[in-house]
Parts: C-alpha cells; sequence; structure tokens
C-alpha cells in the first residue's frame, strides 16, 4: 500500500461530506481535550470511539492498521521510557534497579495512548478529506491562498521526490558508492553524492514549476481568484458543530470542576 | 555487406539469465521469465515501451535489482551474492537522466568519483579520469561544474563517469533522449568506438534508427517477456510484430518493404542500403531496356 | 492575415551562473515573424536556445528570468517585456517539456481548472471548459484521476488541455515529447493533428522529430548560433540535407535518400513525407 501521498481515501460517507472546517474544528478541540485528560480509562474509551467513527467513515482495515502500525511502536516507546524513569507510589514488581508500579504503568499507558488517539483523530481528517478541500478550507480560515498552494504542492511532490531520492541513490551506488559505509558524521559524508545531486535536481524542478505555474496565469493582478470546487456550510455542519463544541464544554467543566479524569487511574 | 556494422564479439557468454521473474513489491511481475545469454563484445539494442520491462531487466545485470526467481549470470557465476558497489568494476550502469547523478564541483572529479570508489590508486584514477575526458571529448571542461553545462555536455559527463570505472559492459538508459541530431551520433560513434575496443555495450532506446544503424544484435521486450532476441536485421523482419509493440520502425524499412515488389530488397536497414539498392535496380533496368531495343 | 507575432532583433543573455561571470548570449538577434494561424516548427541544436525563445514570447523571459534583454517581442499587439506574463498566459499558452513538472495538481479537473480559476472565470463556465478541453484532448473521464498517476503521453495531453482551457491565441509546445515513448508520442501528435486541422490556432511547436514537423508544419524555422539560419517550408529546409548536418540537425530518412539518389543519379528529387517518397519512388520505375 502506497500512503503518504494520497492519504485521502474516495468513500460515500457522512464523515467525508461533513465542511472540512468542521473536521478542523473537531481535531483542534479533540487535541486539547486530550491533553488535558490523563486518565486511562477515558483514553481507551477515547480510542475505541475513534475506531468507531473511522469504522462508520467506510475506512478500510488497512488504513487503520497502516495507523497503529506507524505510530504503535513510538507509543510503546515513550510508554516503556515514562514506567522506568518516573516511578510513583508502590512498585509492583522491581527488576535490579527499576522498579516498576501501578501509578507509572497507568501514567505510561496515557501517554501511549494519547500519542495513538491522537494520531487517529488526525488521521479521521485526513482520510475523508481530499487535499484540495483541505487547503480550501485553510484558505477560507483566512490563510493566503498562496500559502495553501505551497502546503498542497509540498504534499503533491512528496512522491516525487521520494522517487527522485532512490534513483539517485540507485545512480550513485552504480559508481560504486558504498552508502551503507561509515556511521554519524562519515556516513553524512557517505551520502553527500546523493543529496548533493538531490538539491541540484530538486532546483531544476521547482525553476521548471515555477514557469509552469506562470505559464497558467498564477499570480494574475487585480483579478479575484475563482474556484470550481468550493466547500460550504450546510445546516447539518452547524449542528455538528455545536454538538463537538457542547461536549467539549461539558468535558472541561467536569475535569475542571470534579476532577473528572485527573488522575491516572481512578476516574475522580 | 561493407556497411554492415562491424562486431566485435566473441564467444564467450558475459551475461546470462536463467527463467529470471521479478515484482516490485505486491505488483504483478514485471518480468515474467526471462532467458538470454549476451556474449562479450556485442553491441546489443535493447527496446520496447515504458512499462515492458527494459530498464527493470537492464538494472539486474548489475545487481540494483535482485530477481524475485531465477538467476542471474556473469561470466558463468551467479552474482546473488555480490554487491552492487563490488559489480560495478565489470557492469556499468548509466542512468536516464544525467542529473540524477551530477553532484560534483568540477568535471573532473565528477569522473573520477567512481574509479576512487573502487579503491584504485590515485595514480590510475587520475589516468583513467583524463583518458575517459578525451573519450568524450570533455578535456576543455575538466575544471567547469559540470551541473551548469549545457544538457549534451551533462550527458557525457554522465556517461564518462561510468566509462571512467572501465566496466567491460557498458549499459545506458535511453543515452540520447533529448539530443539533437549532432550530439546523438556523435555519442553513437564514441559507443562504436568503445564497442571496437571489445566493450560489451546495451543500449535501451526507443529509437530505431539507431538500432538500425548502429547495434548488430537487438533484443525486444513485451510485457516483461522476451519477445524477439536476434541479429538486428532479422528482428526487423517481424515488422507486423514489432508495430503490434507500438515500435515504430524507420521511414526506410518500411519504404523497402513497400518496394520490395518491384524489385528493391526487402531488408534493407539504413538510408545508404536503400539508396544502392534502388540505385542497382534501376541500372538493371536501364540494361534490359537497353538490351530490349 | 495579420502578424500575430513580431519578434525584432531579439538578443538575450541569462544572467550568469556563477555570479562575477560574464554572461552569455544565447540569442543573438533573432528577427521572426508569424501569421495568425500558422503552424511553425523550431529546430535547432541541444543548448541554442528553443526554450528561451518560447519564453520569450510569454514574458517569462526577461521577466522572471532578469538577464539582460535587447530587442523586442511584440505577441498579439502586446510588448512581452513590460505585460504582465499572468495577462499574457491568457493569449500564449506554453506547454513544457517534462510533464511531472507542469502537473501540480492533486486531479485532472483541478489541473484544469486552476488557470481558469487564477484568472477568475466563473464556475459555471469553469466546468465547461474543462469538459471542452478534456474532450479536445481525448480525456474525458479522467476528471478524477490524480495526474501523476497517468502515463506520459496522457500526462501531456492533460497539460496541454490546461493550457487550451484558457483559451489563448498562440499555443506553443516546447519539446513536448522529448519525455516520451513512441506511444506517448504518437498520442501527443494525434493531439497536435487534431489542432492543427480543426482549430485553426497559431501553433509553434519545437521539436526533434523531423517526420514530424515535416507532416505538420507550414514553415520551419533553424535556429543556428542564436539566429534564424533558416525560416522556409518544409521542402526547402529538408532538401538542405549538407546544410542541416552541419548544423547538427535531423532531417527525415525520406529526405536523406531523396538527397542520397540525387548525389547518384544528378536528378531534382524531392520529398520530406513517407507517401510522397513512396509515390515518387515508384513512379520513377513505371516510368521506365
Amino acid at each position: 500500500m502506497q500512503v503518504g501521498i494520497d492519504l485521502f481515501v474516495l468513500r460515500k460517507s457522512w464523515l467525508h461530506e461533513i465542511d472540512p472546517r468542521v473536521k478542523l474544528f473537531f481535531v483542534a478541540v479533540s487535541i486539547i481535550i486530550l491533553l488535558v485528560f490523563k486518565n486511562i480509562f477515558f483514553m481507551l474509551t477515547a480510542l475505541v470511539l475513534l475506531h468507531l467513527l473511522h469504522w462508520s467513515a467506510k475506512i478500510p482495515r488497512d488504513r487503520i492498521l497502516f495507523v497503529w502500525k506507524t505510530l504503535m511502536p513510538v507509543a510503546i516507546l515513550i510508554c516503556v521510557l515514562w514506567v522506568v524513569f518516573y516511578p510513583a507510589g508502590d512498585p509492583l514488581i522491581q527488576i535490579w534497579m527499576v522498579k516498576i508500579t501501578l501509578v507509572s504503568l497507568a501514567q505510561g499507558a496515557v501517554l501511549g495512548l494519547r500519542i495513538m488517539t491522537m494520531a487517529f483523530v488526525v488521521f479521521a481528517w485526513l482520510y475523508s478529506t481530499d487535499q484540495p478541500s483541505i487547503v480550501r478550507s485553510l484558505v477560507k480560515l483566512k490563510m493566503p491562498f498562496e500559502w495553501g498552494l505551497i502546503l498542497a504542492l509540498a504534499l503533491r511532490y512528496i512522491p516525487t521526490f521520494q522517487g527522485m531520492y532512490a534513483v539517485i541513490s540507485e545512480a550513485q551506488q552504480a559508481r560504486a558508492l558504498n552508502i551503507s559505509e561509515g556511521k554519524g558524521f562519515g556516513r553524512v559524508r557517505t551520502l553527500m553524492p546523493i543529496f548533493v545531486a538531490m538539491v541540484i535536481s530538486a532546483l531544476r524542478a521547482s525553476d521548471q514549476l515555477a514557469r509552469a505555474l506562470e505559464a497558467r496565469a498564477f499570480g494574475a493582478h487585480g483579478v479575484e481568484r475563482t474556484y470550481l470546487r468550493d466547500i460550504s456550510f450546510r445546516p447539518l455542519d452547524w449542528v455538528f458543530t455545536f454538538a463537538i463544541f457542547a461536549t467539549a464544554l461539558l468535558l472541561l467543566y467536569l475535569n475542571f470542576r470534579y476532577g473528572f479524569g485527573r488522575q491516572p487511574i481512578s476516574l475522580f | 555487406m561493407a556497411d554492415e556494422p562491424m562486431s566485435s564479439q566473441t564467444d564467450t557468454i558475459c551475461l546470462e539469465t536463467r527463467d529470471l521473474w521479478f515484482a516490485y513489491g505486491d505488483n504483478p511481475p514485471a518480468l515474467r521469465g526471462i532467458s538470454l545469454t549476451i556474449r562479450a563484445g556485442d553491441f546489443v539494442g535493447l527496446v520496447g515501451q515504458n512499462g515492458s520491462g527494459k530498464t527493470t531487466l537492464a538494472k539486474h545485470f548489475n545487481g540494483l535489482l535482485r530477481p524475485t526467481q531465477g538467476q542471474v549470470l556473469l561470466y558463468g557465476q551467479d552474482i546473488r551474492d555480490r554487491p552492487v558497489g563490488e559489480l560495478a568494476r565489470t557492469v556499468g550502469y548509466v542512468f536516464q537522466n544525467p542529473d540524477h547523478q551530477i553532484f560534483s564541483a568540477t568535471t573532473r572529479e565528477e569522473i573520477a568519483f567512481g574509479p576512487r570508489n573502487l579503491g584504485l590508486e590515485e595514480a590510475e584514477v587520475q589516468r583513467r579520469t583524463e583518458q575517459a575526458m578525451e573519450h568524450f571529448d570533455l578535456t576543455e571542461y575538466a575544471d567547469h561544474q559540470p551541473a551548469v553545462l549545457g544538457f549534451g555536455l551533462r550527458r557525457k559527463v554522465s556517461i564518462a563517469a561510468v566509462y571512467s570505472m572501465r566496466p567491460q559492459i557498458l549499459i545506458l538508459d535511453e543515452p540520447t533522449a533529448g539530443l539533437d541530431w549532432h550530439c546523438t551520433h556523435d555519442l553513437m560513434e564514441r559507443l562504436t568506438a568503445l564497442h571496437r575496443q571489445g566493450h560489451t555495450i546495451i543500449l535501451i532506446t526507443h529509437d530505431m534508427r539507431l538500432i538500425a544503424q548502429y547495434t548488430p544484435r537487438c533484443m525486444v521486450l513485451r510485457e516483461g517477456k522476451l519477445l524477439l532476441y536476434d541479429d538486428t536485421r532479422k528482428v526487423f523482419e517481424h515488422c507486423d510484430l514489432l508495430r503490434e509493440t507500438h515500435i515504430e520502425l524507420p521511414q526506410v524499412c518500411e519504404l523497402a518493404r513497400e518496394l520490395a515488389p518491384i524489385g528493391v530488397r526487402r531488408d534493407a536497414l539504413t538510408v545508404p542500403e536503400l539508396c544502392d539498392s534502388y540505385a542497382d535496380l534501376i541500372a538493371r533496368r536501364e540494361v534490359t531496356n537497353a538490351g530490349g531495343h | 492575415m495579420s502578424k500575430i507575432i513580431v519578434v525584432e532583433e531579439l538578443s538575450y543573455a541569462y544572467p550568469p551562473a556563477i555570479p562575477g561571470h560574464d554572461p552569455v548570449w544565447v540569442l543573438r538577434g533573432v528577427d521572426l515573424e508569424v501569421e495568425e494561424g500558422e503552424f511553425v516548427s523550431i529546430m535547432g541544436p541541444t543548448g541554442v536556445g528553443k526554450t528561451t525563445l518560447c519564453l520569450a514570447l510569454n514574458g517569462i523571459v526577461p521577466q522572471s528570468t532578469g538577464g539582460l534583454i535587447k530587442g523586442r517581442v511584440l505577441v498579439d499587439g502586446l510588448d512581452t517585456k513590460r505585460e504582465p506574463v499572468p495577462q499574457l498566459a491568457q493569449r500564449v499558452g506554453v506547454v513544457f517539456q517534462d510533464p511531472e513538472t507542469q502537473l501540480f495538481n492533486m486531479s485532472v479537473e483541478a489541473e484544469i481548472a486552476f488557470g481558469l480559476e487564477c484568472l477568475g472565470v466563473p464556475r459555471d463556465e469553469i466546468k465547461e471548459r474543462v469538459s471542452w478541453a478534456l474532450a479536445v484532448v481525448g480525456m474525458t473521464g479522467f476528471e478524477d484521476r490524480p495526474p501523476f498517476q497517468l502515463s506520459g503521453g496522457q500526462k501531456q495531453r492533460v497539460a496541454i488541455a490546461s493550457i487550451l482551457a484558457m483559451m489563448p491565441k498562440i499555443l506553443v509546445l516546447d519539446e513536448p515529447t522529448a519525455n516520451l515513448d513512441p506511444l506517448g508520442k504518437a498520442e501527443v501528435f494525434s493531439v497536435v493533428r487534431e489542432l492543427r486541422h480543426k482549430r485553426g490556432m497559431t501553433i509553434i511547436m519545437v521539436e526533434h522529430e523531423s517526420e514530424h514537423i515535416a507532416e505538420f508544419s507550414d514553415r520551419v524555422i533553424v535556429l543556428n548560433e542564436g539566429r534564424v539560419e533558416m525560416a522556409d517550408t518544409p521542402d526547402k529546409v529538408f532538401s538542405q540535407v549538407d546544410r542541416m548536418r552541419e548544423i547538427g540537425l535531423a532531417v527525415p530518412q525520406v529526405s536523406e535518400l531523396a538527397d542520397c539518389l540525387n548525389h547518384r543519379f544528378n536528378s531534382q528529387l524531392n520529398f520530406t513525407q513517407f507517401d510522397e517518397a513512396l509515390r515518387t519512388l515508384k513512379g520513377q520505375l513505371d516510368g521506365r
């Protein structure tokens, strides 16, 4: 499966239909909530709900597995490091110098789960929104069109540059460059012939790209840009926005007022 | 024939594939059971549409790709365990786009990069570099920045930079793409000179005019299979099969076929050949006509 | 007929690649006039400034590239030194050699709409023009496909459509088939053939493929050493086989053959196209 460029999954689902700005709002609010809450059961529930969200948006299983495969190593690493370096409370077991406590286990798990839940929030947005819509929504949120274009171009040319790197690396290996040679700085030196050729090629490509943009009347003065595909807020989008807002407010109120979800293990 | 491309091939087999299969990841196979031999000293044209597997096959010859199934043998030995860097001593591979390898501050350094990687003594590196620059007429650009030279020169630098490793076998992926007539033929002459010195040359191209004029042997791939592999003249006999593969025959070859019924040699490959044959025909007619009266 | 392109004494030098070096003049006094509706091919050795001349027609040279310029270029009455490039883009559309760097959108539809959006064309009209342009290049039904997944020939057809949609009076094709395989070349040339015969656009095509130049062109311009060396019908240009060789350019194989036979028989054969050659060669024999 080629992920990296076309993260977007073309499906017909309610999540695909929502205005991208609502999804962006959901991502922002969810990240705040996930940073505020520190309870393992809250995180587990969130994780289950997010899987339901992906499932209801008809995101295929391999895309969900992709998120797990990509981020689980980081999540586990963070969890283990926390457990090893920040013991709190009575040790459950002690192996040599390392104390493992129930509290630090739960705290570590929360940190790990936070990575996963945040990832699923962001990927729900990316999987269900095509790039023109993402750019369009950012521009509607008052980001300058040029920035949006640069973002879109960056995403568009990731696979091109990946391919370029692969070819250049092969071309230099064919000239007997041993790319696995050296460590640290030595390795950087080994890879220089690839990096330099890459930079030269990229400069050439960006020069051509700039010309192509100009040939398509990019930067025309005194013209208000039109859009073939536009996005518009429908009544349902207002409903979702309100629901997200209300839920977030409720959760944050419970958290600040009653300490809901502040402890690693107990809910209050 | 006087204008038959000279072939310095020997009976030694330098490259061989046995039932070679290859697939990129989970994709359908790009090569489907290719078995072939290339003799040392051959000059082989490798043709086929994009996606037919030309480049994929060629990358197996220097180990950049490894067979999913089957074997590649270099001088009779399986190259399975030999790294690309070591194979580069024997098999040189010039990539399609010169900009994908040029990185040095001077042309001289660029060309010395390969030999240096081979661990040769500095004197030998210098000797080979100067000789490669001479062969490709680059000496006057030795101290120029190769990245800002014109396209035709960058192309020659990229070939010289592989040739300087003195590989017995030289593979070139579409080296004439984007070059004008003069640069194209200049380059082909230089490759022919290397061929005469005994190098084995494998030329990937779409230009059948070059195959007709320069390469005595020709290999045609279609959908990952070896469709034709023979002396160029014999391959060109299968013009229907070639057209089916969307390979465009040179105008001269098409013309020879159309004129064959009236007595022109059907297998003419180049302009002089067709011209000779047509001239002969007219001369003969004149003799017959004169005799008749 | 009116002159839609007038190039007078155009000389141009790019800013030196290495600062402090002397500028190198790529074009050295190019004179050229093109009639409205004409099909003109430009040939020239590698590095002679063919691309530079194309870019001078839509103002990218010198407006974006900088450098030194002398003389002037008038396109549809506008001076390309002064008229902003985006404004010129509506009159002169340029299709470049490399498909990868001129297709920068995520769908074919967005690609073709891009120029129109920049020009502020109303949405309904964009829709119409997108489907029209796709139909012209035979790519209807590809709207939602990402351009980078298409074949080389398809990519170049999309690139042509993205320019056609802006409805320029002049179409400039800068080596549109140089990066393509024979199948892709054939696809692009069939689009060019269609434009040539049905639409009456002014077309400037830079190419090395002399056989196709012979087929399409009203006139062939040969650039050499920064100047226009020849500007004539394909018949006249391609019959000068020796001169073309000296410059380093290809002529169609049938023209080479005509030249070869002329040397043999001291005859005056001149053909640039396959059918013409076949007819003449058969006729010569039958006639005897």
